[in-house]
């Protein structure tokens, strides 16, 4: 018989595979909060969207961009003293957000995740003037120029690749992406 | 069967009752249990009240009954209620069987049919087994009345009074070269802000010069043979090379010694002794002690200004240790705990950034007597710090360190801030999670540190550095943490940080306990024998813990359980002997081939091998009944009185037939 | 020469091309084979893991099963969040058999099984475990004196806790700048993150913590950042510009890989090691070189 799951519920399954203590053990120290180095641009700290999510708040941590300002440096999850990976709690809430469709507007993160699951999905190897295409158009005009000078630059250092590479065995990886998820053309 | 079996099912209220049908049970037992014995079979609501052991003795003289079975909770909770009761109605107790169908049973399914079905077993194999049980006489050993005390701190000096007083004699061992302990180190006490060297001292002057209690310093347990009432106790007295007949305390040797040494025990590193030295002005015993690993004389052969200065000639060099062999009937362990060590916590930078201290540390410095002379001043030793931060929960409540609080940090963390404000006018963050403040008067101590103008920031601290992004946090340490109740991280520039540590066993606590036959919980803590309703005994007869060594607590929580277990060892004593348990090994001597496995596999060390007879034997004080020796005999010449092969094999018969009809299982 | 299976990651051929050719060059002075992986796939990066968790460790784990394959023992990554990625994914897979299951019948479309029995290693712990810093000094001709060097650790090659390392204040990366004769300065942000994942989608917040990273390395007296992971080196490099437009600062310090540093003390070639692909690095590189 399908049952509703709370939202905390539904992060906390979400979780699983990260291998943590769940978030309920959190005591709301605030250790990760006082260690994070990105938490002054985030709308909510990481331990204020614990909280939230405790208290099913789904709205606010939908409309939050905190876990989207989430650098993966894992240095809250170290750190804190129940035991949990809020590092991995924040790919669990990205993941959620892309799933839902429901994020702050005006972010960039998720268009570019999914810019980079499709290329490597279409090549086998990142190749970055693809990934461009994903941000530049909503950078402002001065960020675009920005952006140009750094290009030219690594260009002329010979760093950045001008021909996108493939996997050689690229079809195969497209069927073993397909068991997992199903997305990339068939043949 | 010649035996008179009595059933009785137990409702328990509705915690048997509410899943057994237990008039189903009882009314089976009487129907199908009668050709083994069972003449009468009841159920009743609550057995182990007077009603229900009545219920039993009348049955006993009515009937005649030669065995009774109940049916009800643990054994643990009340096997001696109901051996009790047999036993004065003339029914030897070991006639007695109890098996448990509530938390084998009721307790673990909600299944009504499969629990009555088990319950069925269950009585089923008791009826089997009571019919082999054989009447038993316990073992009475005679208590000797000497009782020793190993550690001299608040806990241990508490006990070793109350025995004292009452007459008896006392054994106070401490490895220190004086008693006190930890609280001697303290500057003030919460929350009365009471000097804790002056309520101290007087209870140390009283155990030194107490006509009842033998106090043994610079002293070690080396090693406890023996059981309850009579314990053979090996000490070591370690060799001070002071005369203590001829010492007056007069502290010329301290003076005259030109060997400074730094003081990692009781000033915890912030100052310095000698290399003869008394460890604090108020000691107890007043007598000095020499560190030979310092010595100049040990250490070169020079020296001696401390024998050329003594006044009575008491420095007596290459002194030998004393090695004492006690018996006592009793032992209290009171051995304190450890802090834990802050430099494990890299960001909280103890040990790198010299500002940093911790509890111990800073109550060293706010002593009178201590380093400092009491001001509260930097590492330079000069500059009174105008900004100080208090760290909550170091090392506690962590899954990185320890996950257990620590009990007293937050009220230390308020008296430290107390003292800052009041010596030095500092502006004072305390760093918390939780506020912790549940005994007397500590909630109102709160209240006065709020009045007092403390700046409490709710947040764990993540880090403290001395790298500063902006020009006020120049020269600073900066606190780096989230204010959780406005949700914002911020970095607080202070001049000190003091670190609240927290507490942990003593580094060689499983040793210790190993020692002394007792076990150690996942932490370190000493185990007591219920967490709830007693917390000072242990496992093990005749041993008892009292004070921080079974978990961290404060000073009225150690006086308290070191009173406590004083008290339980005076009634022990005042019993005058004690009752073992029955259910002890036995060896027949006539097939015992003396090969000594059992000896070897016995882990309390009870079984002896009688090197004229070429036998094994067991010394009952000391069986627990375990049973390893039986099954490590291979002529299978151990038999464990009331744990008979006979005895088990009808216990198992008695249930599997059941279980067999139930078709709970398969039975070839 | 030990063998090794070599992952190089995607970054290596592009932006950090100055770390593969200097790594490759540095591996055979030290007596190193790094073989490299057979059609190896991108790791995913932190790109993967906000879209699906299980694909995420499908695409480490393809490379995991073609290193095992090999029959070599290790699986080595110069980079630090492939490094990263490929050490938890190899973990689970050992803990994990239902996600082993799982991720093996996706493999199957490739012919590959995986087990988890690979020992990941990042590139620097090879050098300083298997090669050993005695053998390393032997091999300096020109030591880095007088260089001082601040090392960025970076945070995902001690974090999440591989239980190799202390994770608040790690010293292996001293060690090592101490055995090639340089002088490793002590500063605070020696693994607070650069902002390296944030940099295309969260420029602010990215250029605030290379911001904090370069005043710390600049306060510390540093001549030369060193690095052990491309993103890292090419978000604290290249972008200081862009921090210096935006925070009002000058900072111009050149960030070098560790193997760099390794091989202008080992006397290698500067060709061979990525050096004078990018100007400031040039001019620092020839100072070094002319003592």
């Amino acid at each position: 018989m399908a049952v509703e799951l709370s939202f905390s519920k539904e992060i906390e399954n979400i979780m699983y595979a990260s291998h943590g203590k769940p978030i309920r053990d959190c005591l709301q120290c605030g250790t990760c909060s006082g260690t994070c180095p990105a938490v002054e641009f985030m709308d909510n700290s990481p331990r204020e969207i614990i909280g939230l999510i405790r208290a099913d708040m789904k709205d606010e941590v939908l409309a939050s961009n905190t876990y989207w300002t989430c650098a993966s440096c894992y240095h809250c999850t170290v750190r804190c003293p129940a035991g949990i990976d809020i590092a991995d709690m924040m790919y669990a809430l990205k993941r959620y957000s892309m799933w839902k469709g429901k994020y702050k507007e005006g972010l960039l993160g998720p268009d570019f995740s999914e810019a980079f699951v499709k290329m490597i999905v279409n090549s086998g190897r990142s190749f970055e003037p693809i990934l461009a295409a994903t941000y530049l158009p909503k950078y402002s005009a001065g960020d675009i120029i920005q952006e140009g000078l750094t290009a030219a630059g690594l260009v002329l250092s010979g760093k950045m690749p001008l021909l996108p590479k493939k996997v050689k065995r690229l079809k195969n990886v497209q069927r073993m992406v397909r068991r997992i998820i199903p997305i990339g053309e068939t043949k | 069967m010649s035996e008179k079996i009595g059933v009785y099912i137990c409702h328990c209220g509705t915690n048997i009752a509410g899943v057994i049908n237990v008039g189903e049970v009882s009314a089976w037992a009487a129907e199908n249990l009668k050709d083994q014995g069972v003449v009468v079979s009841r159920d009743y609501k609550f057995m182990c009240s007077s009603l229900g052991q009545e219920l039993i003795q009348k049955d006993i003289k009515e009937h005649g009954l030669t065995r009774v079975v109940v049916a009800a909770c643990s054994p643990h909770l009340h096997e001696a209620t109901f051996r009790n009761a047999c036993s004065r109605a003339g029914v030897n107790p070991y006639l007695f069987e109890m098996t448990n169908i509530r938390e084998q049973d009721s307790w673990v399914t909600t299944d009504k049919e499969e629990a009555t079905k088990k319950a069925k077993a269950l009585v089923a194999a008791a009826v089997g087994r009571v019919a082999y049980q054989k009447p038993l006489e316990s073992l009475l050993v005679p208590i000797d009345p000497n009782v020793l005390v190993v550690g001299g701190g608040i806990a241990g000096i508490q006990a070793s009074l109350e025995i004292a007083n009452s007459g008896q004699h006392v054994y106070l061992v401490e490895r220190e070269p004086s008693i006190g302990g930890h609280m001697a180190q303290f500057d003030k006490t919460f929350p009365t802000l009471d000097c804790s060297a002056c309520i101290l001292t007087p209870k140390m002057f009283d155990v030194g010069n107490h006509k009842n209690i033998t106090m043994l310093t610079w002293s070690e347990v080396e090693k406890v043979e023996g059981y309850i009432g009579n314990f053979t106790v090996t000490i070591r007295k370690r060799a001070r090379d002071v005369d203590e007949g001829l010492c007056t305390g007069c502290g010329v040797c301290g003076e005259k010694c030109p060997k400074k040494v730094l003081d990692n025990v009781f000033e915890a590193g912030m100052g310095n002794r000698k290399a003869v030295y008394v460890p604090f002005p108020q000691a107890v015993p007043k007598y000095p002690v020499i560190d030979r690993k310092n010595c100049t004389y040990y250490l070169k052969g020079t020296c001696k200004a401390c024998e050329k200065f003594c006044p009575t000639g008491a420095i007596k060099f290459n002194q030998e240790d004393q090695i004492l062999t006690v018996k006592v009937g009793n032992i209290i362990l009171a051995t304190g705990y450890d802090l834990f060590d802050s430099h494990r916590i890299t960001q909280y930078g103890y040990g790198r950034l010299a500002n940093v201290f911790t509890s111990l540390e800073f109550e060293r410095m706010s002593n009178a007597a201590g380093p400092t002379g009491g001001r509260i001043v930097l590492r330079d030793g000069k500059t009174v710090p105008k900004v100080v931060g208090i760290v909550h929960c170091v090392g506690s409540r962590d899954q990185n360190y320890n996950p257990y609080c620590s009990a007293i940090c937050c009220m230390q963390s308020l008296k430290f801030a107390h003292l800052v404000h009041e010596r030095t006018g500092a502006e004072v963050y305390n760093f918390y999670i939780d506020i912790r403040t549940p005994s007397k008067g500590y909630e109102e101590f709160y209240q006065r540190l709020l009045e007092e103008g403390t700046r409490f920031v709710r947040g764990k601290v993540a880090e403290i550095t001395n790298v500063a992004r902006v020009p006020e946090e120049e020269g600073k340490l900066i606190v780096q943490v989230e204010d959780t109740l406005i949700g914002k991280q911020r970095r607080i520039p202070v001049d000190m940080v003091i670190l609240s540590a927290g507490l942990q066993a003593r580094h060689d606590a499983k040793i210790v306990a190993r020692k002394f036959g007792i076990s150690c919980s996942a932490d370190g803590w000493f185990i007591e024998r219920h967490p709830k309703l007693d917390p000072v005994a242990t496992m093990t007869d005749g041993v008892f813990v009292a004070g921080a060594c079974q978990g961290p607590k404060d000073i009225p929580n150690s006086v308290a359980q070191g009173a406590a277990a004083a008290a339980r060892v005076l009634s022990i004593i005042g019993q005058g002997e004690i009752e073992i348990e029955a259910a002890t090994a036995i060896v027949d001597e006539v097939t015992c081939v003396g090969c000594k496995q059992c000896v070897a596999s016995c882990p309390y060390q009870a079984i002896q091998y009688l090197e004229d007879k070429g036998k094994a034997y067991v010394q009952e004080a000391l069986c627990k009944g375990c049973g390893t020796c039986v099954g490590t005999c291979l002529p299978k010449s151990i038999s464990l009185k009331h744990f008979t092969d006979e005895q088990i094999v009808a216990e198992m018969i008695g249930a599997m037939k059941v279980m067999k009809s139930f078709e709970l299982m398969e039975v070839a | 020469m030990k063998q090794y299976a070599y992952y190089p990651g995607c970054s290596l051929e592009s932006l950090g091309k100055n770390y593969h050719l200097s790594a490759l060059a540095v591996s055979t002075e030290l007596g190193v084979e790094l073989k490299e992986l057979e059609d190896w796939n991108c790791c995913g990066a932190t790109a993967y893991f906000p879209v699906d968790e299980l694909l995420a460790y499908t695409l480490v784990s393809r490379n995991l099963a073609i290193a095992e394959k090999t029959g070599l023992q290790d699986f080595v990554a110069p980079c630090s969040a492939c490094y990263k990625n490929a050490y938890t994914t190899n973990k689970y897979l050992k803990a994990d058999p239902d996600l082993a299951e799982h991720i093996n019948y996706a493999l199957e479309e490739d012919h590959l099984q995986v087990e988890g029995r690979m020992n990941v290693r990042h590139l620097i712990e090879v050098f300083i475990e298997d090669v050993g810093l005695e053998e390393i000094k032997k091999k300096v001709s020109n030591p880095l004196k007088g260089l001082r060097v601040a090392p960025y650790y970076g945070c995902q090659i001690v974090r999440p806790r591989k239980d190799k390392e202390d994770v608040e204040n790690p010293q292996f990366f001293e060690k090592l700048l101490l055995a090639i004769g340089a002088e490793p300065i002590d500063y605070a942000s020696k693994t607070r993150c650069c902002g390296g994942s944030l940099i295309i989608t969260n420029r602010k917040a990215a250029l605030d913590m290379v911001h904090k990273l370069l005043q710390d390395a600049v306060n510390s007296n540093a001549n030369v950042i060193a690095t052990t992971c491309p993103m890292c080196n090419v978000n604290v490099e290249v972008y200081q510009g862009q921090v210096n437009r935006e925070y009002g600062t000058r900072f111009s310090i050149p960030v070098m890989y560790f193997t760099q540093l390794m091989g202008l003390a080992m006397g290698i070639a500067r060709g061979h090691l990525g050096i004078g692909a990018a100007a400031p690095v040039l001019a620092f590189a020839q100072n070094v070189e002319a003592r």
